[in-house]
This record gives structure tokens, C-alpha cells and sequence, in this order.
């Protein structure tokens, strides 16, 4: 029903009553009744001029309709008297459900199915734990293996993967491209089709031949190095001096192996070159009997290969993303119960100012109850009222919703969750912070409600307006909302302040390196190349040699796998002349000389191999002081001779010193520095030169005197000028953002950073709703005040008096707030390091409470204890 | 509520179907006015049907609406100006059909009521 027609019609019919009025009026005139009395007699017998046009109006369209639209239209024109208190309403609704929606949204992006590929639910990895029960690796399998693996019965079908970084080689440096080698059926095993042209096929590597020279390009690939160029398709892409033919381009979402490229994969006999299997199980197999399948399978392949996997081990499935739950998924867990703790204190808020207007409004809702409005006429006005402030605050906190989950995106450790998931506001959000608008805004909307609308009529028609000082029920309601506002915003500031001092310590932690000015820049060797010992060395040694010689390099070391803070291969070792405890394990690492030059580690005992030495592939190592502790308590480290049995070299691609499996000898210790992460303690470490072993990967420790990725560049044309082909990895980082992206540090940082966030807006909240009860209760008593000053109380008293009434809540909130931080405190400590029964902590964010609680209470006393008694005792 | 509603009853309570019975055929003697139609009705009853106006208007808007009656504004007899009813042809086959079910249901229950024979 448009305005201007419903206008028009009401207009009329004001007309036709009217015209019925004076028609019965004049009747009565003309029968002989005096003018005054026609009319009055006319009117009482037409009834009800209000609700007989009510009565017709309900004919014109359904009634709720109507009702719901007048209501909407009154319900906006009364918070539009009052600003303050819709603003204060909105927004705390706002941070509550924007928080909420935000937290869920990552959630349901990271956690419920964020993978694109058919049947992701079933899709596995083969995983082998030590005897420990720690997680050690993915198995990979070796061509036979694979073939055994796929006729398994629980097997639906299996694909392998392969990874490498190759070069282009069309601009002036060579670029390094990551690229995934797939089995021809991979995109098949996947499902998911291609964006572009079409994925890998079957007839791309056909059996006994080399696969055909076809690419199928990733889609960020795609779009930063060919702009997104739709006539991709047929062009060739050059990858070390052979051109591939691109036949496609894959979906945004496929980002298997974080691939730029994908090529055929061919599987190979022999038995040192492994593969990634990929693994869909037939529906309706469980966990366990795919396990105890697969496990005697495993152990046969250990028997064939037993340098891929460590002794005594067991071997389970893992699904996709069974890593990243157990990884990220308590953190998030943890983040979304703060951010319910926020939304309740929001909610809070909103429940207090309608309470508070619930009360102010009798007199009016009394008066439209006396003309004829029904119960359930009030209610559901009352009710539109707080849906409408409800949906106003679910819309802003969409809004807020979409900012922060950019923000927290960003703060996810990168490793900890999938790259396949896009986290978004999606329809499921949506469709749960509309559902949770709704929810609040009837919760707390109905309860004022329901009590408003039953007023005793009589007694609030003879009571003043303002005067009547709000009853005990609802100051008891009161209460016990700012008390539980109170207690749940000194959890979220207690858990803000163990997750920040976490976080602080470990950013202070002692690191036993200097990261400052260093870069590590990484050396992919490509197939077949250098492959002999003799030769690979010197191709290191010389790039060493030259990145060296640069002017603005104040020192370069090599750092084939030992680029810290968490560094090295583990691997069991024996040491000569000591019984072997079962599993001992250190972290093994294989560097040049200057490599503790060039993170300012310093040598405590012995001396480090000389150039000669590294070059001969003389079997010398160093141990820092963990293990030289631990294994050497008398002091009788040096001379002694170590060995770790597992080094072997796997030619071509690990070269290794003959013999390299065999003794070495102790010339020195080193001291500490971290090597399994910022958090754990330090692992036993060993160091031997990197003549020892040789993958097919090193890297470059470059120190300058300050901005190392500024000579970048640089060091990639000294690199190039060695080997023309040979690229640097791409994400060259200096070793500040190599900490900074350890997972303990991101998770650490995103956990300090939200709660202390949330902890401020629950604090901000909080105070505002206490300010509102304070501000509604001295409004309430502005007569009561008027009197006491009138007969004689001082403006101090008045100021004591307010801030008694506020005493009980906030105390009771605060006790309330510290049992409750102590009782979950085990929860809290299992994802924040370290625990909240800290007194310090607590103590701060008591004081911080209260604090806050005195400022808000102060304002409203403030104008209370002000008030001229004159003016207060004639306060309507 | 319903405390109040009583206070709107007739001394004799006319069903809506009765009421749209009534109003029709009151119309099929000429276009007449809100006002007119409840006199007309009470005279024509001897004063026993009083129909009240929150039932009458909305039977009125009601019929408009269901396209049996329309309305229009005219000068009445004494020069005031007021909104006229009448039947439509539609309204004129309604009225004939309310006026056959009336008079099944009279029979009906006059049936009912005759004394055993």
C-alpha cells in the first residue's frame, strides 16, 4: 500500500464519519433536539470514532502488516529523541556481533571444509610417528611402492606429487617458479576442474614414454606474471631452457602444493627417488582399518628403504586438514569464547538501557494502555523497537565484521592454516549474525517488554513522571548486569594480559644469534646438474666466494639446513665409547666456517675447521653446549668422536663425503643458540661442513651493515654470473622476518593482539553501561537528592551516595570476575602460555576496574552533587 | 479487551454474512450512505436491528472491496456531502444467492423446530 494512497483513503474516510456525524445531527435538529445536544447525542451513538475506524482500516490490508509498519515508524521516531541512548545501543550491539561474526567467519573458512576438491573429507596423507608418539613426517614412497600402495582394497584412487623450484628465464635474472609435478590422473584424483583449458591428463605421460612438455599454470601465477592473459592457452612458458606447452589454467582455490606451475610427473623404478602419494579412501572405511591396512604394507616398504623412515615407527592416515585442527583450531576456539564474553557484555549494555527506558516509559505506556491499546499491542510495539536497534547493529557490525576478518587474516600463521580456504563473510555468516541480531533483540528486548506492559495503572498515573525512583526489582536486574558485565570484562582483561606478557617475553627471548642485518637467501640446484661431489662443492664453495667478495657484505656463511631459529635435520647419533640411550636425537647441521661469524654465535671451547679441512670433506664437527651438557657432564667433549648412522648419500640428489655415515670428531663447542623454535628448549645441536652433505638446495647467509634485502639483487647477479640458469628461492626473507613468522611467534601475536583488542571494547563497553545506570538511577532520584540538600546534606555526601549505590555492583562484579579467571584458569593456560593466576596481573587489572568504574560513576555524581536544590525538588 | 467489545454489541447479534445480506438488499431499493443504511435497516426491522457502526463500516469497506458494491460521493438531500453506495451487477447475483442460502436455512431450521407430527 503506497503512502500516497493510503493517505487519500484515510483522508475519505475522516470524511465519510464525519458526514455520518452531522447527517445523525441534523436529523436530531430537525426532530426538535438543540444543536449542542444533536451532536453529542449523534456522536455517543455512533460509538467510538477511534476504534470504529480502526476496525474499518483492518479491512483495507492484514493487520500486522500495518501495525508493524506504524510501530517501525513511532519506534523510530522515539529513538530519534534519543540519540545518545540509540548510539550507545547500536554500537554496542555492533562490536558484539561484528566480533562474533568476524571470529566465525575465520572459523568456518579455516575449519569446515575449506577445500575445494571432490570428497576432501576422505582425501589422506601418510604420516609416521616415532616411537614416542611424536609426529614426525609425511612418508613419501618410492614408484614400486606407490603402485603397491594404490591396489590396496581401502584405496579409491591415489595419485602422487613432486615439488621443485625451476627457473624462467625470460627476464634478465632468472625467476624462480615453484613447481608441482602431478601424476597424470591428479586433476582426476582432484576434481576440481580447470579455470582455463584443462588440467593434466593421462595421455600427457603415457606409460613407459617421458611425459609430453605441457604445464598447467596456478591462477596467482597466472595473473602476476601474465597479467591474467586470457589467450594463455597454446603459448609456451620456457622453465630452464625447455619450453612447455601451457594447455591450462586452474581455479583461484586450487592451490595444491602452493604450485605455480603444474607439470606431468612420471614415476620412476628406481628406488632413492620418493614421491608424495595422495590418497582418497572408499567411502565408509574407517580410521583404523585403513591404519592397520596400511601398516603392514609400510613396514615392508621400510624394509626396502629403510633410510626413509625412522626406526621404530608407526604409521597413521591424516586428513587434509587434521593438522591444522589440532594446529589452530584451540586458538580459534579460544578466540571465539572472548568474543561471545564480548557479545554478552554488548548485549548487556543493550538489556540495561532498555530496562532503564522500560522504566521512564510507564507513564506513557500506562496512558495507552487506559485509551484501549492491548498487552500484546505494547509488547510487540516495545519489540519492533529493539529489533530495529538489533538489525541497525547487526548491519554496522557486518560492516565492522568484514574490516576485522581482513585484519585477522593477516595475523593467521601462515603455516597453520590451508591455502586453499577462502575466509569471508559468506552467506552461512550472514545468516548466523542475522540470526543472533534477532535473537538478542528479542532476549532482551522482550523481558522490558513484557514488564512494561503490564503497568499498575493506577499507581502510575497518580505518581509523577519522573519522580518515581526505579522499583527494587529492576535495580536488583541492574545489579546484577553490571556485576556480570564487570566479571566477564576482568576475564577478557586477565587473559589480554597473560597472552601480552607471553607474547612480550618471547619477542625478548634470548635467541643466542644476531638476526639484525642478516638475509638468507636460498639456492635451488637444478636436475642433473653438478652431480658429483667434486663438483657441487665447488659450485658452493665458488658462490660463497663471490657473495663474499661484495662490497657490502660484511661477512657470508653458508647455511645449508641451518637457518635458525628452528634448524637442522633430526636425526639420531651415537657417540663413541657411551652406551646409547634409545632415541637419542640432536639436530644436525651442515655449514661453512663463517657461518657462525656471520651470526655473531661464539665458539666456547676447541676451534673451527679451516677452508682446507671443509674442502677435503675432513669428518669434523662442532656441538653446542646443550649437547656437550647433556652427553659430556665431565667436560670431555673435545676429541671425542660422534657419528649419526642415518647419513647416507642418495645420489643424485644428496651428495655426501664417502664415509659420511661414520665417525666424527669433536674439535669444539659453540654456544647456544635456539634451533626448535622461539618457545622449546634448545635441542642437542651438531655442526659439520657442508662438504659433508650436499642436497640439492643451500642457502646463503649474507650479513651487511643494515637492509640486507636492499643488496638483493645484487647477490643475484653475483649468483648469476656463476651459473647463468641458477635462480634464488623466491621469498628471500632476512632473518628478523624469519622469527616473525615462526608459528609460536604469528599464533602468539594474533592471540595477544585480539584479546587485547576485545579486552579494551569490553572495557569500553562495560563503563558505558555502568555510566548509563548510574546516569538513569541519579536521574530517577533527582527529587530524593533536592530533598536531602534541602535539608542539608552536602554536595560531597550526594557525591558518596552515588558512588555507594555503584559499590556493590562493581565489587560484586570484580569478586564474581576473579573466581571465575582462577577457576578457568587451566583452560586459559593450555592456549596462552603462561597462567592468569599470576597476582600481578590480576592485581593490575583490578586496579584498572575499578579505576574505570570510578570515572564513570564520577561523571553523573558529579552532575548530581551539582544540582541546586531549588531546581531538583521542582524537577518534573 | 473483550470487556470493551461488549459494550459495541447489538441487542441482537447479526452474523457478517447476515450483516452483508442486509446491506445488500438494503442497497437494491438505491444507492444510499452509511448513514442511511443503518436507519434503513432499523426502521425496516421495527427498531429491533440496531447495527452498530464498528460493524457497519467495515461490512461497507469490505463489500467495496469484493467489487459487490461502489461507492461514490454525491450531494444528499440535505446538501452535505457524503459517500453513496450502491449495488454492482456483480453485488445484484450475490444478493440473490445470499438470499436463496437465507431462506434454505430459515426452511431448515423451521424443520427442526416443527412439532412431531
Amino acid at each position: 500500500m503506497n503512502f500516497w494512497r493510503r493517505k487519500k483513503r484515510e483522508e475519505e474516510l475522516d470524511a465519510e464519519v464525519q458526514s455520518h456525524l452531522q447527517m445523525a445531527a441534523r436529523e436530531r435538529m430537525d426532530r426538535g433536539d438543540r444543536s449542542n445536544d444533536a451532536e453529542r447525542a449523534a456522536r455517543r451513538e455512533f460509538g467510538n470514532v477511534g476504534l470504529v475506524k480502526e476496525f474499518t482500516r483492518d479491512v483495507w490490508v492484514w493487520r500486522w502488516l500495518r501495525d508493524v509498519a506504524d510501530d517501525a515508524r513511532y519506534g523510530l521516531r522515539m529513538l530519534a529523541k534519543n540519540p545518545g541512548f540509540a548510539i550507545v545501543a547500536i554500537l554496542s550491539l555492533a562490536l558484539g556481533i561484528g566480533a562474533t561474526t568476524a571470529m566465525f567467519s575465520v572459523i568456518y573458512g579455516v575449519m569446515v571444509n575449506p577445500y575445494p576438491y571432490a570428497n576432501s573429507d576422505r582425501m589422506v596423507h601418510l604420516v609416521a610417528y616415532d616411537a614416542h608418539g611424536n609426529r614426525r613426517f609425511f612418508i613419501n614412497l618410492t614408484g614400486p611402492q606407490l603402485q603397491q600402495l594404490r591396489q590396496a582394497a581401502s584405496v579409491e584412487s591415489s595419485a602422487a606429487m613432486d615439488e621443485w623450484q625451476l627457473t624462467t628465464t625470460e627476464g634478465d635474472l632468472p625467476e624462480n617458479v615453484d613447481v608441482v609435478y602431478l601424476t597424470a590422473n591428479s586433476f582426476v584424483h582432484f576434481g576440481v576442474p580447470a579455470l582455463l583449458g584443462r588440467g593434466l591428463l593421462p595421455s600427457d605421460a603415457p606409460e613407459g614414454q617421458d611425459p609430453e612438455n605441457v604445464a598447467v599454470l596456478g591462477y596467482e601465477f597466472w595473473q602476476r606474471h601474465y597479467g591474467g592473459d586470457p589467450d594463455i592457452i597454446g603459448k609456451n612458458i620456457q622453465l630452464v631452457h625447455k619450453s612447455y606447452l601451457i594447455v591450462g589454467v586452474v581455479r583461484p582455490r586450487f592451490t595444491w602444493g602452493d604450485g605455480e606451475v603444474y607439470l606431468p610427473l612420471k614415476l620412476t623404478a628406481d628406488l632413492v627417488r620418493t614421491y608424495f602419494p595422495m590418497i582418497r579412501l572408499k567411502p565408509g572405511v574407517t580410521r583404523a582399518a585403513v591404519n592397520a591396512e596400511f601398516q603392514s604394507l609400510v613396514e615392508q616398504f621400510a624394509k626396502e628403504t629403510p633410510t626413509h623412515f625412522p626406526e621404530h615407527f608407526r604409521m597413521a592416515v591424516e586428513g587434509l586438514n587434521d593438522h591444522f585442527v589440532t594446529d589452530i583450531g584451540g586458538t580459534l576456539s579460544l578466540l571465539l569464547g572472548a568474543v561471545a564474553l564480548l557479545l554478552l557484555i554488548g548485549c548487556g549494555n543493550v538489556s540495561i538501557l532498555l530496562l532503564a527506558r522500560g522504566t521512564a516509559r510507564q507513564h506513557e505506556l500506562a496512558v495507552r494502555s487506559a485509551i484501549g491499546a492491548e498487552g500484546s499491542r505494547l509488547v510487540r510495539q516495545l519489540l519492533t523497537e529493539s529489533l530495529m536497534l538489533s538489525f541497525a547493529g547487526a548491519l554496522l557490525g557486518i560492516a565492522l565484521a568484514n574490516s576485522l576478518v581482513k585484519l585477522i587474516v593477516n595475523w593467521l600463521p601462515r603455516s597453520s592454516f590451508p591455502h586453499e580456504a577462502t575466509i569471508s563473510i559468506n552467506l552461512a555468516v550472514l545468516f548466523f549474525s542475522v540470526g543472533l541480531a534477532l535473537l538478542t533483540g528479542i532476549v532482551f528486548g522482550i523481558s522490558p517488554a513484557l514488564q512494561s506492559a503490564r503497568p499498575d495503572l493506577a499507581q502510575v498515573m497518580q505518581a509523577n513522571t519522573r519522580k518515581t525512583t526505579a522499583g527494587v526489582h529492576s535495580r536488583r536486574t541492574h545489579t546484577i548486569l553490571i556485576a556480570g558485565q564487570i566479571a566477564l570484562t576482568l576475564l577478557l582483561l586477565a587473559g589480554a594480559g597473560v597472552a601480552m606478557r607471553g607474547f612480550v617475553r618471547m619477542m625478548n627471548v634470548n635467541l643466542g644469534y644476531d638476526p639484525h642485518n642478516v638475509m638468507a637467501v636460498g639456492i635451488p640446484v637444478h636436475d642433473n646438474t653438478y652431480t658429483t661431489w667434486e663438483a657441487r662443492r665447488a659450485y658452493f664453495h665458488q658462490l660463497l666466494q663471490k657473495v663474499g667478495a661484495m662490497p657490502e657484505v660484511v661477512s657470508a656463511g653458508i647455511s645449508t639446513n641451518a637457518t635458525p631459529p628452528n634448524n637442522g635435520w633430526e636425526q639420531r647419533f651415537e657417540i663413541s665409547g657411551k652406551p646409547m640411550a634409545e632415541q637419542q636425537m640432536g639436530r644436525f647441521n651442515v655449514v661453512s666456517a663463517e657461518y657462525f661469524t656471520v651470526l655473531h654465535i661464539p665458539l666456547l671451547q676447541g676451534r673451527i675447521w679451516d677452508e682446507s679441512e671443509a674442502m677435503h670433506g675432513s669428518k669434523l664437527a662442532l656441538i653446542n653446549q646443550t649437547l656437550a651438557r647433556q652427553y659430556f657432564p665431565n667436560g670431555d667433549a673435545l676429541g671425542s668422536e660422534l657419528r649419526v648412522p642415518a647419513l647416507k648419500a642418495e645420489p643424485p640428489f644428496n651428495l655426501a663425503v664417502a664415509g659420511s655415515d661414520s665417525w666424527f670428531q669433536i674439535i669444539g663447542i659453540v654456544g647456544d643458540a635456539r634451533d626448535d623454535g622461539l618457545r622449546n628448549p634448545i635441542k642437542p645441536s651438531i655442526f659439520v661442513p657442508f662438504t659433508i652433505m650436499m642436497p640439492q638446495y643451500t642457502q646463503i647467509l649474507v650479513r651487511t651493515t643494515a637492509s640486507p634485502l636492499r643488496i638483493l639483487r645484487a647477490v643475484r647477479e653475483q649468483i648469476h654470473s656463476v651459473d647463468p640458469d641458477q635462480q634464488a628461492a623466491r621469498n628471500v626473507r632476512d632473518l628478523d622476518g624469519w622469527i616473525t613468522t615462526q608459528p609460536e611467534w604469528e599464533q602468539g601475536h594474533l592471540v595477544a593482539s585480539l584479546f587485547a583488542g576485545f579486552a579494551i571494547l569490553a572495557l569500553a563497553l562495560a563503563a558505558t553501561g555502568l555510566y548509563s545506570v548510574i546516569s538513569f538511577a541519579v536521574s530517577q532520584r533527582t527529587g530524593e537528592f533536592g530533598i536531602r540538600m534541602a535539608l542539608g546534606a552536602r554536595p560531597n555526601d550526594v557525591l558518596l551516595m552515588v558512588f555507594r549505590s555503584a559499590a556493590m555492583s562493581v565489587t560484586g562484579g570484580v569478586l564474581a570476575g576473579v573466581v571465575l579467571t582462577i577457576t578457568l584458569n587451566r583452560v586459559l593456560a593450555r592456549w596462552i602460555q603462561g597462567s592468569s593466576l599470576d597476582a600481578m596481573i590480576l592485581a593490575g587489572v583490578i586496579l584498572l576496574l575499578v579505576a574505570t568504574s570510578a570515572l564513570s560513576c564520577f561523571i553523573p555524581a558529579r552532575r548530581a552533587s551539582s544540582l541546586d536544590p531549588t531546581v531538583a525538588l521542582r524537577y518534573e | 479487551m473483550t470487556e470493551k467489545k461488549a459494550r459495541y454489541q447489538n441487542r441482537i447479534e447479526l452474523l457478517q454474512g447476515t450483516l452483508d445480506l442486509l446491506i445488500l438488499q438494503t442497497l437494491q431499493w438505491g444507492a444510499q450512505h452509511g448513514y442511511g443504511i443503518s436507519v434503513a435497516i432499523r426502521n425496516r426491522s421495527g427498531e429491533l436491528l440496531q447495527v452498530d457502526t464498528g460493524s457497519l463500516y467495515p461490512a461497507l469497506h469490505r463489500l467495496e472491496r469484493q467489487k459487490w458494491i461502489k461507492a461514490e460521493w454525491r450531494m444528499s438531500e440535505n446538501k452535505q456531502r457524503a459517500k453513496f453506495y450502491q449495488l454492482t451487477a456483480t453485488g445484484k447475483k450475490q444478493l440473490s444467492k445470499e438470499r436463496s442460502k437465507w431462506a434454505q436455512l430459515s426452511d431448515a431450521i423451521a424443520g427442526v423446530l416443527q412439532p412431531e407430527d
